[in-house]
């Protein structure tokens, strides 16, 4: 329900009834000077808490004309409360009613009892609520076919809540008042009547107050589309915004992706669909952007003239564990590259959006996918994991897995050599590589700067310094990272050179702990930001890119080539590089 | 070993030995190549890092890891293949500098350091204790002996009970160090004599032949001495005290001269007696690690070239400051004041060094040949681009600091300024309108030497638009501290995690301390090594000398024949407030005065 076409300013004071008792929270309620369309505000409020930028692009929809409500006095006050003196903006709520009473928000899990809805969606929540991000008034509500009550949901919940490290008080508090929060309604996912009754409840929650909802759906895909049928037809807001957030997978081909997408709209409006790539989420794929467009230094040399290539490296240290009834009919090319992996690259390469404004970089990301050239066999090397035994241990096969046919041919690693055939990058090389059961849990972004054309150094080396390039590594997880490799001499007499590390190092500079993906993305979601989420087109170019890679795949039945459990993956990855001239870096001495 | 390390020194004691002929230094590696057949493990590995050796002397390239983890380049190898053989055959002394090559001896020639001025403080404080290291670290040649001139009369034993006060090991290998000491003491000798007086002279040439014993000699004078006296020391040493058939050359210290004619007239009396080639003019702050690295930051980095133009850079600074002031020892000073003792000489050297083009190698020469381009380049300096000052007397808790003309080595009445702050431009393609503001003063509250690049704003910042504030004041920053504490590092706007979207200037580091335990040579040990080796690359050439006063003179001239007062500013603090209406000028901040450097 935001709209104002010119500003849509906002911030959650925390969700205790009238004043909270945290002095650095700011409430642009009281006193409210009704501002209609009024400028672009920006006030400071809990640092930790929003900003929202202003998005023309989001105009009208759903929702009502309505006025900012801004609080003059309270502008200069919180800048005090920031004691770390840093560049903040926050934004004011924008009081859509005039009463100053806030709008409702109800949050329907759909799928409660699931592995995703209970380690990720409700932390995520609990999160936001500790940290006053979410409004005063909103309800959570579980919904599942298991016959439970409120209670037991509450219970269920609680086990995986965990507070902050770096404000652990309170947290007893805090976990019980969001309990209070949580209902659960039991229903049939195909049944309109169900959701009836879950609209009743709602609405009784909701109080008269201005009605926003969010759906998650933390379903199996097959029935994405009743679930959303439902919820659409009989469980909407009257007066507020609903909104459907959708997990992957997207369908497992351009032509599943769309006939997800046509029935999907079906229901929904283009703008309520909020299709979730957790990556996208993540600290240091949203600070890419940060380090690419707010430092002279980078931009300069974001194109083919320097860059030689670029990695985009996905591992985990672990197989499916039992859980490859769902992976093995996707597969790690559906469920790492094509989506979060691609989405990384395509935020990578865009060129300068107009703003940053969803929209804007949603088209421009577009254009990177569909300036690329589809993949083909040639450039793409699989792989699955067999056993291993190391000290007494044996790690099962992929194939071991009792979930997963014997004979099945699905990758557990891909690695892939992907162009953009566009005047920035032509030539470039983009690798990903993407693999369950290696030696480790990581996923970066490696940069491989171009040599030094006519390096002096080089002359008394005798050696080829051309191999020692920079490299630019972004290491997204675990233990978050900025690196710049750089060529160094070593301190002494002697003229040696070295590759040292120009260091950021996350843990280090930056003692808060670092969100969630979900909870950025949820709280995206409540506010209708839509940058991070993937729109039909974008969806569409990304499939269109891998269906016929993936259907050849499937046709010729490829076999893929076998890596031992806990390895670095297959060989095959190597020569696939070579041919590029690439040399993969996460896989040499110094890292 | 010792056979096959004395053959390589032929060609690296100095330029001269180095043209020697290939045919002969082929013929050495066959021999070396038979000799070392019984160890079969190694011949071929000695005999390549040799090669590499003689193609450049001492200058061991060494890269650890290519970015793509391609195997050690071919030398680097051989490199740490050399020095396990070396360990094998069990020359322990080799280890101390196992990853660097050791200096190789030769034993044909000897090499003489006389340190004329032995008794002042430069020579006690500096030239003893950088001789002692670079021998700790068995860069000196095998026959080395090092002879102490001065006046005052003193036997040998009394020099040596004089710089072993001095002498310290290195952190990171203490052991041996008494034993190195008492070696490196027995080389150390003493012989008294005037200044200006061939006779003496002669008399230390012949205690010198005494210990070259006929071999090859080359000789070193190092000049620790006051300006008034250089000429007549050179004269006689060159008369008198000269090698017959090795080379003899002398270093300088500054000053060197105070203004252009007073430059010209030193340079014209030097080269009656001394060719171009013999002069080593020293400026130590060239022989400093951080920079030494400035080039092969930009050299062998490919992210930084593409910067280094006024399409990116807005300003270039160039910060020294010390935290005492002259304390007694202002007769040199007062007569030099702040710019010629600081900015004409180190700053203005390092930013030749920053500013030039890309030389053709980085032979000496090629080198020189870039910086004196830049400096010849720059636009002379005016009076509305510099602001001087002179400390005061302050008091601080119940501390008092004195002021500089409180000092009894002042004139009461001195106008010379301990610190001054200038704007200098270089008319070039790549310089044209970015200011590098210097800064150099003597008794503020901190000490520091370093280099600071500010970069411009960002071309139409996205997120300007989504900040009240002013991002374009956020732009990234590459810092070289050169003291102390060394580190390098790039300030860039960054994202500060968390939910909301705030950015931030955090640091992409390289703390030296973090990264490289090696404690790092004094700027001396590298300057004599390189005087030794006969690499020129860090010295001052006589017509880089003659650009850089071509700069000062006429600013020098003004200030003085004006009498410019300079602005006061209280002992410890940041210096006169007249830098920051220099640099607001220019458009400039100084970098170092934030509130997180």
């Amino acid at each position: 329900m935001e709209t104002i076409p010119s500003s849509r300013i906002r911030s959650h004071a925390t969700a205790l009834p009238s004043h909270s008792t945290q002095s650095s929270s700011v409430h642009g309620r009281n006193g409210t000077a009704t501002l209609p369309l009024a400028p672009k505000k920006f006030l400071p409020a809990k640092a930790s808490c929003r900003r929202k930028s202003s998005i023309n692009a989001l105009v009208g929809l759903q929702d009502g004309a309505v006025a900012a409500a801004v609080n003059p006095v309270e502008k200069e006050v919180p800048f005090k409360t920031l004691k770390d003196g840093l560049l903040a903006f926050t934004s004011l709520e924008e009081n859509k009613d005039t009463n100053g009473d806030g709008d409702s928000v109800s949050i329907t899990v759909v799928g409660a009892s699931g592995d995703l809805a209970k380690k990720k969606i409700f932390p995520a929540l609990f999160a936001l609520f500790y940290e006053g991000c979410l409004p005063q008034h909103f309800t959570i509500y579980g919904y599942a076919r298991s016959k439970m009550t409120d209670v037991e949901l509450r219970n269920m919940v609680s086990k995986t809540l965990t507070c902050r490290i770096d404000k652990r008080e309170n947290c007893a508090e805090k976990m019980d008042q969001f309990l209070k929060r949580c209902f659960y309604h039991s229903g049939q996912y195909d049944s309109p009547e169900n959701f009836v009754e879950l609209d009743k409840k709602l609405k009784q929650h909701e109080g008269g107050r201005v009605s926003n909802r969010l759906f998650y759906l933390s379903i199996p895909p097959n029935i994405f589309i009743d679930a959303v049928r439902c919820a659409s037809s009989s469980a909407s807001s009257g007066n507020g915004w609903t909104r459907v957030i959708v997990e992957k997978p997207f369908g497992r081909d351009s032509e599943s992706s769309a006939a997800l997408t046509k029935s999907l709209k079906q229901y929904l409006d283009e703008d309520q669909i909020f299709r979730i790539d957790h990556y996208l989420g993540k600290e240091l794929v949203e600070n890419l952007s940060v380090l690419r467009f707010s430092n002279l230094i980078f931009e300069p040399l974001w194109s083919r003239q320097y860059i030689r290539n670029v990695q985009l490296i996905f591992s985990e240290d672990f197989g499916t564990e039992g859980r490859g009834g769902y992976f093995d009919n996707y597969g790690i090319i559906r469920d790492i590259m094509q989506n979060h992996l691609l989405q990384i690259l395509a935020l990578f390469a865009m060129e300068t959006p107009v703003s940053l404004d969803a929209e804007d970089i949603r088209n421009e990301k577009v254009k990177v996918l569909r300036s690329m050239r589809p993949l083909t066999l040639d450039d793409v090397v699989i792989g699955q994991y067999k056993s291993h035994t190391k000290g007494g241990i044996t790690y099962p096969a992929y194939t071991d897995d009792k979930t997963v046919p014997k004979d099945s041919l699905t990758p557990t690693f891909a690695a892939a050599a992907l162009f953009i055939d566009n005047a920035r990058w032509d030539g470039v090389p983009f690798l990903m590589k993407a693999g369950k059961a290696l030696h480790n849990k990581r996923a970066e972004i490696r940069v491989q700067f171009r040599h030094v054309p006519g390096n002096l150094y080089n002359r008394i080396i005798g050696t080829d310094l051309d191999l020692a390039t920079n490299e630019l590594v972004i290491r997204v997880q675990p233990d978050e990272a900025i690196y710049l490799k750089i060529n160094n001499k070593v301190p002494g007499l002697g003229m040696r050179l070295d590759r040292s590390n120009l260091n950021l190092h996350y843990a280090a500079r930056y003692s808060k702990e670092i969100p969630d993906a979900y909870e950025r993305l949820l709280l995206d979601a409540i506010e209708g930001e839509r940058r991070l989420f993937i729109r039909s087109d974008e969806l569409e170019a990304a499939w269109a890119l891998f269906t016929p890679l993936l259907k050849e795949l499937e046709e010729k039945k490829t076999i893929p080539e076998y890596y031992p459990y806990g390895s670095r993956g297959p060989v095959g990855a190597h020569y696939l590089a070579a041919r590029y001239n690439v040399r993969w870096g996460d896989l040499t001495v110094d890292q | 070993m010792a056979a096959a390390t004395s053959h390589l020194s032929l060609c690296s004691s100095s330029s001269s030995a180095a043209s020697l002929s290939q045919t002969q230094t082929c013929s050495f590696f066959k021999k070396e190549a038979d000799l070392f057949s019984r160890f079969a493990a190694f011949p071929r590995k000695t005999q390549s890092s040799t090669w590499v050796r003689r193609v450049r002397p001492r200058k061991s390239f060494q890269l650890k890891f290519s970015s793509n983890g391609s195997p050690l380049n071919a030398v680097s190898l051989q490199d740490s293949g050399s020095s396990v053989a070396k360990k094998g055959l069990g020359t322990q002394e080799e280890e101390a500098s196992s990853f660097l090559y050791s200096e190789p001896r030769k034993a044909e020639s000897t090499l003489s350091i006389t340190v004329v001025g032995a008794s002042g403080d430069l020579a006690r404080k500096k030239i003893f204790p950088a001789l002692f290291a670079l021998f700790y670290e068995d860069w000196l040649p095998e026959n080395f002996c090092v002879c102490g001139y001065a006046r005052t009369r003193m036997t040998d034993e009394e020099l040596r009970n004089m710089i072993s006060k001095t002498l310290t090991c290195r952190i990171d290998k203490r052991e041996n160090c008494e034993d190195k000491m008492e070696q490196f003491l027995m080389r150390c000798f003493y012989h008294a004599g005037q200044y200006n007086s061939e006779d003496n002279f002669r008399e230390l040439d012949m205690k010198l032949k005494e210990k070259e014993a006929g071999k090859l000699a080359n000789r070193l004078f190092y000049l620790s001495i006051p300006p008034n006296i250089f000429v007549d020391v050179v004269r006689c040493a060159s008369l008198r005290a000269s090698s017959g058939d090795g080379w003899t050359r002398v270093i300088v210290e500054k000053p060197f001269g105070r203004d252009s004619e007073s430059s010209g007239e030193l340079t014209r009396c030097l080269k009656q007696y001394l060719a171009e080639d013999q002069i080593f003019r020293i400026d130590h702050y060239l022989g400093k690690e951080l920079v030494e690295n400035l080039s092969v930051l930009r050299f062998s980095n490919l992210v930084f070239e593409p910067l280094w133009s006024r399409n990116y850079i807005r300003n270039v600074q160039l910060i020294f400051s010390e935290d005492f002031g002259i304390e007694g020892r202002g007769g040199y000073f007062d007569n030099y004041g702040i710019i010629r003792d600081i900015m004409q000489n180190h700053l203005l050297q390092i930013l030749a060094l920053f500013a030039m083009e890309t030389p053709v190698s980085l032979d000496a020469e090629d080198i020189r040949n870039e910086k004196v381009k830049v400096l010849r380049s720059m636009r002379p300096l005016q009076l509305d681009d510099v602001i001087v000052g002179q400390y005061k007397g302050h008091s601080k808790g119940s501390k008092s600091y004195p002021g500089y003309i409180d000092d009894p080595t002042v004139p009461k009445n001195s106008t010379t300024p301990t610190f001054a702050a200038a704007a200098l431009f270089i008319n070039n393609a790549r310089w044209d309108g970015v200011p590098f503001l210097m800064k150099a003063g003597k008794a503020l509250h901190t000490k520091r030497a370093e280099i600071r690049v500010q970069f411009r704003h960002v071309a139409g910042n996205l997120y300007r638009r989504n900040f009240g504030t002013d991002l374009d004041k956020a732009t990234n920053e590459l810092v070289l501290r050169v003291q102390p504490d060394e580190a390098i590092y790039l300030k860039i706007n960054n994202k500060v995690p968390g939910l909301g979207m705030r950015l931030d200037c955090s640091d992409l580091n390289l703390l030296y301390r973090a990264r490289y335990p090696r404690e790092i040579p004094d700027a001396y040990e590298r300057l004599l090594l390189d005087a030794i080796e006969g690499e020129r690359r860090l010295f001052i050439r006589s017509d880089e000398l003659d650009a850089a006063w071509a700069l000062f003179t006429p600013l020098l001239k003004e200030l003085e024949d004006k009498r410019i007062a300079p602005e006061l500013y209280p002992y410890g603090s940041r210096g006169p407030v007249g830098a920051h209406y220099l640099a607001a000028k220019h458009n400039v901040r100084w970098g170092d005065l934030g509130s997180e450097d």
